[in-house]
């Protein structure tokens, strides 16, 4: 699919991905990091249903939960003594902190199983082309080669085992002899095509002069405004935490959870950054339903 | 003025004695369609190699070739690659990139052009090749047939003049192989492109030849018109005559004044000829094969590679019957494969049973079965024939190896090549040695994968022959096959599949005459005319008596 935050150029899609890295992990704020777990909640939902996140769940609220206990634990400063675990004083200052941690963590996490869903394989390899054309090419013919290679291996396999040679039955000398077999005959066989390969591209005249590159994007003026957007808006939003309005200060006072004054302000322009691509997908779904209800 | 003109080209491997290409000179005018023809290892690729110098082989040369009257080492590699174009023979190893614009923009990535220009030459190449719906997949998704015309469209984007081609057809299904030339006779008459193709599949690339050259043991032999060639080597002395089209053949053969300009390339003409024809049968030959015992015997079995996919085989239920050569025939795709290797023990349907010789078989099949892959070049292990055979009698513990190795390589016409390596030998002779391998356990039931693909008319020939041979000291042969006519020609029985399952099975005779398409072009020839329908050259010859033409 290629609508919305999607059919944005792969340079706009990567600048908000380590915008808003930097961001989840600059301020470190629960108010903040809460608000901003619902919103990356609700992009990966507006991508594709959630089926991403379904998938990973488990593992995200585990290690969120790892790192909510453990700060406790071993983290004694403060001032504020709750209880005492056995010997332990937990302190409420190592609570929030652990909260913070594993909020940010979370929101980290989620924020990269959109990554997978925006920037593509083939949108990373032509990022990273830019500096690195060779290697790109590199890595794109091998990309090809890795399943290749799985395949034939496969068939070699079940040819062999017509004529009783296999890896899944006899004794560990046996199956490690018989595997080395397999494996040598299929670099000798596939070496042996790979000249074909090495053929067809000189056939078309690979290595005659500098390559030219398939620029399969090209930068519109909505990537440019978006570029410029996420510029503005994240420059403020890293200045409000230079002034320190994004990060609750903890040792050695511990400020009030909840929000006053300039905090608001930096708050919204927080939300302005991290949930510019929700906006995109959102504003995509209404158009559709409006021009749907148009005909 | 020629565009193309090769004069008097010697080549000569290193370390051989033979010359590979001895005098051989033609010309090729702009817009022409040359077919080269010529059994393997008469020279057909080395000469279209020297053509594309980038891939040149190496060894001595002498001789000219010129581009438009100038020497070829006068242009620029980069017009050269340009100029020329050349697509070959496998279509997965041509295949570069892993996604199919990728493919497509490769060459002309190559010669350095910008991306607007190549946008707008792929926007109008990809309708003209249909290929719209493949743009965005992967290239190892793509059939064998839709691989080659990859290949084909990343070749012609970069606007070659001359397109030479070495045996594009080999590897595809007949309906795939027909595409395939449909769009090179397209590519040849809407742009004027020059195309010089080598080809062992000649029935439909005769009719679309403007010129055929004939290449035998690195000498021209034969170079004209289609037609001309058909009268100079339509004689069955000639090595050569088995590579003629069928329709031509039938026509030499019952014929007593051939008139070049007469001669049938087609099957429309093949039928316009008939039509004149007054024949009478001469005896009905029927030979009945006995059905009597059925040797393995499948019930009900369902297979599918993963859950989520669809089953390849559905319900299927067969017999294979003793010393029968059963053909399994059906597009590709539709499970014949997969039910070979099956019966072979190599995969386990999740669903029905298979008995062998009345007993239900559970585990690994009995050895008496023999599976040759369709690709024999993953047969091998070792280093050579010889060793390989030696491997396999060590690991099925045969008494009196030596003695048995001897006996088959001299069965199978094999003791010059034991020393070699399998990926050294031809097509044909990989196959033989795999065969052999295969034999030497002395199975009574060969189960053998697409045999003919990529051989020389003559090599199949030879092969048809050794398997009767085998079929007639009593192995019982299943065999997979695109090849048709070899089909027709060969097997005892015949069974069409159709999404995963059997649908027709009968003998050759009867199955053959009730298709329409998957049938022998001798048989759509004569289908439906007053004379009597044949279904291959050699049952004409015996059934036919021709009075005269009307």
């Amino acid at each position: 699919m290629n609508r919305g935050f999607r059919s944005f150029h792969p340079f706009v899609s990567f600048f908000y991905y380590v915008g808003a890295a930097a961001l989840v992990m600059l301020n470190k704020h629960p108010v903040f990091l809460f608000i901003g777990g619902i919103i990356l909640i609700c992009f990966n939902i507006a991508l594709d249903r959630g089926k991403t996140l379904k998938k990973w769940w488990r593992t995200l609220v585990i290690l969120s939960l790892f790192f909510l206990i453990v700060n406790p634990l071993i983290n004694h400063r403060g001032t504020h003594i709750l209880f005492y675990f056995g010997q332990n004083p937990i302190m409420l200052e190592a609570i929030i902190q652990g909260i913070i941690l594993a909020l940010s963590l979370f929101c980290l996490m989620v924020l990269f199983s959109s990554y997978n869903l925006v920037i593509t394989a083939d949108k990373f390899l032509y990022l990273f082309s830019k500096w690195l054309p060779q290697w790109a090419l590199l890595t794109m013919i091998s990309m090809r080669f890795v399943p290749l290679l799985r395949r034939r291996l496969k068939e070699i396999q079940t040819i062999q085992r017509g004529k009783g040679l296999s890896v899944n039955s006899g004794t560990m000398k046996e199956r490690a002899k018989n595997g080395i077999q397999l494996v040598q005959i299929l670099l000798t066989w596939s070496l042996e095509e790979a000249l074909q390969t090495a053929d067809s591209m000189a056939g078309r005249g690979y290595g005659l002069r500098k390559r030219s590159r398939y620029i399969p994007f090209k930068m519109k003026r909505k990537d440019w405004l978006a570029i410029i957007y996420m510029a503005i808006v994240g420059s403020i939003s890293i200045f409000g935490w230079w002034l320190g309005d994004g990060v609750l200060s903890i040792n050695p006072i511990l400020e009030p959870i909840f929000l006053e004054g300039r905090e608001w302000f930096y708050l919204f322009i927080f939300i302005l950054f991290l949930g510019f691509p929700l906006g995109i997908e959102e504003r995509e779904a209404l158009r559709w339903h409006y021009w749907k209800r148009k005909i | 003025m020629a565009l193309l003109e090769a004069k008097n080209i010697i080549f000569q491997y290193p370390d051989q004695a033979r010359k590979a290409l001895d005098q051989v000179s033609f010309r090729a005018e702009q817009g022409e369609f040359i077919v080269l023809c010529g059994p393997s290892g008469s020279g057909k690729s080395t000469l279209l190699r020297l053509l594309k110098k980038e891939i040149a082989p190496h060894g001595n040369v002498s001789g000219r070739l010129l581009l438009q009257n100038q020497p070829l080492s006068q242009f620029s590699s980069e017009q050269l690659a340009q100029t020329i174009g050349m697509v070959f023979q496998d279509p997965e190893n041509q295949i570069v990139m892993d996604q199919v614009m990728e493919e497509l923009v490769f060459g002309l990535e190559n010669i350095g052009m910008p991306t607007e220009e190549m946008r707008k030459k792929v926007a109008e190449m990809i309708h003209f090749f249909g290929l719209e719906h493949l743009l965005h997949k992967r290239t190892h998704e793509l059939s064998g047939g839709q691989k080659q015309l990859l290949n084909l469209a990343s070749v012609i984007l970069m606007e070659p003049q001359i397109l030479l081609l070495d045996e594009p057809t080999a590897q595809l299904d007949p309906v795939a192989a027909k595409d395939f030339i449909g769009m090179l006779h397209r590519m040849n008459e809407e742009f004027g492109v020059t195309v010089i193709i080598a080809e062992h599949r000649l029935e439909e690339l005769f009719a679309l030849a403007d010129r055929v050259i004939v290449l035998e043991q690195g000498r021209k032999t034969h170079d004209g018109p289609p037609r001309k060639i058909i009268e100079e080597i339509g004689n069955p002395s000639n090595n050569m005559y088995s590579y003629l089209p069928g329709s031509a053949v039938l026509y030499l053969e019952h014929t007593h004044a051939v008139r070049e300009e007469e001669i049938p390339l087609t099957i429309k003409e093949g039928k316009r000829w008939i039509g004149n024809l007054t024949i009478e049968t001469k005896q009905q030959m029927k030979v009945k094969f006995p059905m009597s015992n059925p040797l393995i015997k499948m019930r009900e079995i369902d297979f599918q590679y993963d859950r989520n996919q669809k089953k390849v085989l559905d319900d299927l239920s067969m017999e294979v019957y003793s010393e029968e050569w059963l053909a399994i025939v059906g597009a590709n795709g539709t499970g014949k494969s997969t039910l070979l290797r099956i019966m072979a023990g190599l995969q386990k349907p999740q669903h029905g049973t298979i008995t062998y010789r009345g007993k239900k078989v559970k585990g690994p099949l009995p050895i008496e079965i023999g599976y040759l892959p369709q690709n024999p070049k993953l047969f091998f292990l070792q280093d050579t024939i010889l060793l390989e055979l030696t491997e396999i009698a060590r690991k099925q513990k045969l008494n009196d190896p030596d003695g048995k190795i001897i006996k088959i390589l001299e069965a199978f016409d094999l003791i010059e090549l034991k020393d070699r390596h399998p990926y050294d030998v031809s097509g044909g002779e990989v196959q033989k040695a795999a065969l052999a391998g295969v034999m030497l356990s002395n199975p009574s039931i060969l189960l053998i994968d697409e045999p003919t693909k990529g051989l020389d008319p003559e090599a199949k020939m030879k092969l048809g022959q050794l398997l009767k041979s085998l079929q007639k000291d009593g192995l019982t042969i299943v065999m997979v096959t695109h090849d048709i006519e070899f089909a027709a020609q060969y097997a005892t029985r015949c069974a069409m599949m159709f999404q995963g399952n059997i649908t027709v099975t009968d003998s050759p005779d009867k199955f053959f005459r009730g298709n329409t398409f998957y049938t022998t072009v001798i048989n759509r020839i004569t289908r439906g005319s007053h004379v009597p329908d044949v279904l291959t050259v050699e049952e004409a010859r015996k059934v036919w008596h021709v009075l005269g033409t009307s």
